[in-house]
């Protein structure tokens, strides 16, 4: 295919979405969004249903085109152009295999339309076929594969033109949890393979953060945050996506003194914590939110009729759940004013001194584990600083 | 469902006793109708039989004094085909059609859907006085085939309505993404996608026509189709050929329902053997 070899400086694969804005009559799916996606990496957009993600990629597809706004790929403007002049293939939710063609014929199906003989286009569907393991399968109908192996004719399907940008729309949603797992692992061993752009839409944080160089968090038509999958899962921006990755327990407080960097901070129900701040000088009485690990806080029983400690970083509260995950145990604490609170334990450590259900237990960590998050008026202030370090440059 | 010392409850005795009258009033009737069709040529309209024969079938294939029963059955089916044809060829179309919705959409639904509620009599009445009034000669293929396709179109289009919506736009959205152009997509995909459902739009097309009397009973013309000749003879006709002629038609609208099932059937086993 010679519209698969992409052109110039940034990669044929790059895919921009440029100040884009779709409504659908009244509703606005996607807001004023600008992403770009570099050449031959692997791109989870991810969130909740109805946060515009899928549109997204049903725009990067050709399938929607932007009320306003501009979708490039590999720097050319695809707006309104036919999907085979795009470079893009999609792999779709339930994989829309068409049930009255073979496997082979679902596969060669992209050469047919183009008007390439039964000879060849066959031969060139079955080395594809071999590729994902499945030419034994060849002659069955769709429907006689497992639910792993239609996926996996589906990938080939959308492979033989050659895309340099493959759009998958929950791919794996359709799966059991096994095949999930294994099936996730190969998409990026074929991406990685390839070296072409993935987009994979998402609503499973883990399944995103396994697969993914790049994660781009959104909610209601916005994106909250978009960077490497570490980054999404150590370092969340703000509340939102801290709360929506996972993996995070959200504090918030306002701001009784600041001091070498710390701000000392007062929640609603007067447990105290300490917030690294930086360069940023929050003003007292200000509002500030903060993210902390799940595992990087320690549970402690308290002794009947003992009280709290009331340190700085520690909250008190009640078990709620324990559930064994094998290598920790999550420990889910009701706190005093209704909150949650996750803790992973390491599982030696938690059976050295296990907990119950019902218990007493305070909580503390370490303020250096403390993130600011970017939510109420702090956003102002980090931008306010960002501004004055860049100008310092 | 069973109670814990194994006895049914009354309700399934009610019920059952219930379509078992259903049954028997459904069937009953025609089985008699059948039975006495093999009377005894000495024999009458009605109980006991006078023997057991073929005469009475034999009477209706050498036409005598029954009507023009081969003239009119094959007007019927020739119609009755035409009428099939065509009511798939509109109400696919229109089912597809239908499926993004225009400007007038609603109304023009409500427009094609009208003609199943008007009196079906005064249809065909209203087609034969505005073919007079307009200088046309009433016929079974003109007026006649209009006055049909008002009842079995909108049949079509709401049998195209119910397979569609089951349909998943995403196949074609695939072909589409995979290069197909717009009648490549039609072809390749939509329409073999839909095609058992297509037939059964064929089939009630063909079997609304086969039996159709009310719309078109006052438009059909000079020539009678096979439902208003028999009408007819119920009226003249005082011998058992009546019941032969019952028991023969009943076989052609078997035989094209079985021909109906078991195209859809092949098809689906050619697509599982297909490689093309």
């Amino acid at each position: 295919m010679t519209q698969a070899t992409g052109s110039g400086a940034i990669g044929g694969g790059q895919v921009e979405v440029a100040g884009v804005t779709k409504r659908f009559g009244e509703t606005v799916a996607v807001k004023e969004l600008s992403l770009t996606i570099p050449h031959g990496s692997y791109c989870c957009l991810l969130g909740p249903s109805g946060c515009g993600k899928t549109t997204i990629l049903r725009m990067i597809a050709g399938h929607e085109n932007p009320t306003t706004g501009d979708v490039r790929i590999g720097g050319r403007s695809v707006v309104g152009l036919p999907q085979v002049e795009r470079g893009t293939a999609m792999m779709f939710q339930s994989y829309a295999l068409f049930p009255h063609r073979s496997v082979l014929d679902n596969v060669a199906f992209a050469l047919k339309v183009r008007g390439i003989g039964l000879p060849a286009r066959h031969n060139q569907a079955r080395e594809l076929l071999a590729k994902v393991q499945l030419e034994k399968f060849a002659n069955r109908l769709p429907a006689e594969l497992s639910g792993g192996q239609q996926q996996r004719v589906a990938l080939a399907r959308a492979l033989i033109t050659n895309p340099r940008v493959l759009l998958l729309d929950e791919p794996l949603s359709a799966l059991d949890e096994y095949l999930r797992l294994r099936m996730r692992g190969e998409l990026r061993r074929v991406q990685k393979e390839l070296g072409i752009t993935f987009v994979h839409v998402t609503h499973t944080q883990l399944e995103a953060i396994a697969v993914a160089d790049m994660v781009v968090v959104m909610a209601q038509g916005r994106i909250e945050q978009a960077a490497s999958a570490r980054d999404i899962f150590v370092a969340p921006r703000n509340a939102y996506v801290a709360r929506f990755v996972g993996g995070q327990n959200v504090l918030s407080g306002t701001v009784e003194s600041t001091m070498n960097g710390m701000a000392a901070v007062a929640s609603d129900k007067g447990a105290r914590f300490a917030f690294p701040v930086g360069e940023i000088r929050p003003a007292r009485g200000a509002k500030l939110y903060g993210s902390i690990r799940r595992d990087r806080i320690g549970v402690e029983k308290m002794l009947p009729g003992a009280k709290p400690a009331g340190g700085l970083n520690t909250t008190v509260g009640e078990v709620h759940t324990l559930e064994n995950q094998g290598s920790y145990v999550k420990v889910t604490i009701d706190l005093d004013n209704g909150e949650e609170f996750v803790a992973h334990v390491p599982d030696d450590t938690f059976f050295r001194n296990p907990l119950d259900i019902g218990d007493k237990v305070e909580a503390r960590w370490s303020a250096s584990d403390v993130k600011l998050l970017d939510d109420g008026p702090i956003a102002f202030e980090a931008a306010a600083v960002e501004a004055r370090a860049a100008s310092a440059d | 469902m069973h109670s814990a010392d194994g006895s049914r409850p009354w309700t399934f005795y009610f019920f059952a006793a219930f379509f078992g009258l259903f049954v028997a009033f459904l069937y009953g009737p025609m089985v008699v109708i059948y039975v006495l069709s093999f009377q005894g040529p000495t024999g009458g309209m009605t109980f006991p039989l006078n023997g057991v024969s073929l005469h009475w079938f034999d009477a209706l294939i050498s036409q005598s004094r029954v009507g023009d029963i081969a003239g009119s059955f094959q007007r019927s089916i020739v119609l009755a085909a035409v009428v099939a044809v065509v009511t798939v060829l509109v109400s696919v179309l229109a089912g597809l059609a239908f499926r993004r919705p225009f400007r007038g959409s609603a109304f023009a639904f409500y427009l094609a859907i009208a003609s199943l509620i008007m009196p079906g009599l005064f249809v065909g009445l209203g087609i034969a006085l505005t073919f007079r009034l307009l200088g046309l000669p009433t016929g079974w293929y003109s007026s006649g085939l209009g006055a049909q396709l008002t009842w079995t179109l909108p049949f079509g289009l709401l049998i195209m309505f119910a397979v569609l919506g089951r349909f998943n736009r995403s196949y074609e959205e695939a072909a589409t993404d995979l290069g197909a152009t717009n009648w490549q997509k039609l072809k390749e995909v939509t329409i073999p996608m839909l095609l058992p459902g297509i037939i059964g739009v064929a089939l009630f097309g063909f079997t609304l026509s086969y039996d159709e009397i009310a719309r078109t009973a006052l438009a059909a013309g000079a020539k009678n189709t096979l439902p208003l000749e028999i009408w007819a003879m119920t009226t003249n006709v005082t011998s058992p050929t009546l019941y032969a002629v019952g028991a023969v038609t009943t076989i052609v609208s078997f035989f094209v329902i079985v021909v109906a099932l078991t195209s859809i059937g092949a098809i689906q086993r050619r697509r599982s053997r297909s490689n093309t």
